[in-house]
C-alpha cells in the first residue's frame, strides 16, 4: 500500500474516517488533559503536582497537534474546534468527561487512558497517512513517561495497606467499563483498517487489554469480570458530567471568542 | 502528629551525553524509582536532559560547616592551580575564543 502524503490524496471515504479517528483523539486529550489539570494545586504532595500538572498540559498539547490536522483536512481552526463546539459534537469517550473524583480514581483512569494511547499510537506510527505516522511517532515519547509514571502509582497505590488496595480496586472497578468505551467500534473501522491506517478497535482494545492486565495485576488489583462497555461518546452521546466540563472550557471563548491569554 | 513527609532524594541532571551530572535539587519520594518520576517532572520540564540520578539524601556524608577552615589555606599553594603554568598559545586562544562564544 503506498503512503499517502497529503489532505488532498486522501480518498473521500479515507478522508472522513481519518477526520473521525482524529476528533476522537483530539477530544479524549483535551477533556483528560483539563479533568488533570483540575489537580493543579491539590494534588497529594507538591511533587506530583507539577508532575501531574505537567503531563496535563501534555495532553492538552497533544489535542492541540490533532486539531492542526484536522485543520489542515479542511476542519475549523483549532480554537473553534476546542472551545466553538456544541457538546454533541464532541467525540470523547465517556471515561474522560467522568469528575476527576479521588486521587485513586485519577490514577487508574489516566493509567487505563495512557495505555490506550499507547497502543493506538503505536499503530498510528506505522500507518499509511504520513502527516499522522510522523506526529503520532513524536507523541510516543511524551506517552512513554506517562506510563512510566502510571505504571509506578498503580504499583505503590495497590498493594501497600488493605484501605489503599480497597480505594483502587474501588476505582478500577468503576473506570474499567469506562475505558472499554474507548473503543467504541464505528462504521469508520473498516474503511480505516482498509486504508492501512488504523487496526479495528477490537484488535486495539485486545492490545490495551495485554498491556494493562499485567500490570494490574502486579499491583493486586483485579480485572472486574464481564463488565458492558460505555459507549455513546463516540457519537456524542455524553453523560452529564461533560456539560459541566464544557461550562468551565468554554466560558472564556463564550464571552470573547477573540480573547488571547 | 506523625511526620508524613516521604524521603528526600537529590537530584543530579545530566544535560548531553559526557557532561557531568550537576547537583539541581531534591525531591520527596517513597523510594528511588518513584523519585526518578518526579524528579523528571521537577527538574527536566525546561532544559534538555539525557539521564538523571537519584541519591537518598541519607546515603550523603557531608563536611561540617564548623570545619570550614580546614579548606583554607594556610601558606602560599598557587603553584596548584592551573594559571601557574605555562598554557600553549593554541589551547588559550580556543579557551579565549570559546568565553567570546559563551558572552554571545
Amino acid at each position: 500500500m503506498t503512503t499517502i502524503e497529503t489532505p488532498e490524496a486522501l480518498s473521500v471515504i479515507t478522508k472522513e474516517a481519518v477526520v473521525d479517528l482524529l476528533y476522537r483523539m483530539a477530544d479524549d486529550e483535551l477533556m483528560i488533559g483539563h479533568r488533570n489539570s483540575e489537580w493543579t494545586g491539590h494534588a497529594p504532595i507538591l511533587e506530583e503536582d507539577i508532575a501531574f500538572s505537567s503531563m496535563a498540559q501534555d495532553e492538552i498539547g497533544h489535542a492541540h497537534v490533532y486539531y492542526q490536522l484536522l485543520h489542515e483536512l479542511g476542519e475549523a481552526d483549532p480554537d473553534t474546534l476546542a472551545f466553538g463546539r456544541k457538546q454533541r459534537a464532541y467525540r470523547c469517550a465517556a471515561l474522560v468527561s467522568l469528575p476527576k473524583n479521588d486521587w485513586a480514581f485519577t490514577i487508574v483512569r489516566q493509567f487505563l487512558y495512557d495505555a490506550s494511547e499507547q497502543v493506538r499510537l503505536a499503530a498510528l506510527s506505522a500507518c499509511n497517512y504520513s502527516p499522522l505516522a510522523n506526529l503520532a511517532t513524536k507523541l510516543r515519547s511524551e506517552e512513554k513517561y506517562h506510563m512510566m509514571h502510571g505504571r509506578s502509582w498503580i504499583l505503590r497505590l495497590g498493594n501497600p495497606t488493605e484501605k489503599s488496595h480497597e480505594k483502587m480496586q474501588a476505582a478500577l472497578d468503576k473506570a474499567y467499563p469506562y475505558a472499554t468505551g474507548l473503543f467504541e467500534p464505528s462504521e469508520y473501522c473498516q474503511p480505516l483498517l482498509q486504508a492501512g491506517i488504523c487496526p479495528t478497535e477490537n484488535e486495539l482494545k485486545s492490545q490495551w487489554e495485554s498491556a494493562v492486565a499485567p500490570v494490574l495485576a502486579d499491583a493486586g488489583l483485579t480485572i472486574p469480570a464481564s463488565c458492558k462497555p460505555v459507549y455513546g461518546g463516540r457519537v456524542g452521546k455524553h453523560p452529564a458530567e461533560l456539560a459541566q466540563l464544557l461550562e468551565g472550557l468554554q466560558l472564556v471563548y463564550k464571552i470573547d471568542p477573540s480573547a488571547k491569554w | 502528629m506523625a511526620d508524613t513527609q516521604w524521603e528526600v532524594y537529590e537530584v543530579f541532571h545530566q544535560q548531553s551525553r559526557g557532561d557531568p551530572h550537576i547537583y539541581v535539587g531534591s525531591v520527596h519520594a517513597p523510594d528511588a524509582e518513584m523519585a526518578l518520576v518526579l524528579a523528571k517532572e521537577q527538574y527536566a520540564r525546561r532544559q534538555a536532559c539525557v539521564n538523571l540520578w537519584v541519591v537518598p539524601a541519607s546515603a550523603i556524608l557531608a563536611t561540617e560547616y564548623a570545619d570550614e577552615d580546614i579548606f583554607d589555606r594556610a601558606t602560599d599553594k598557587s603553584y596548584r592551580e592551573s594559571w601557574g603554568y605555562k598554557t600553549p598559545k593554541t589551547i588559550r586562544a580556543s579557551q579565549d575564543e570559546g568565553a567570546k562564544r559563551d558572552d554571545d
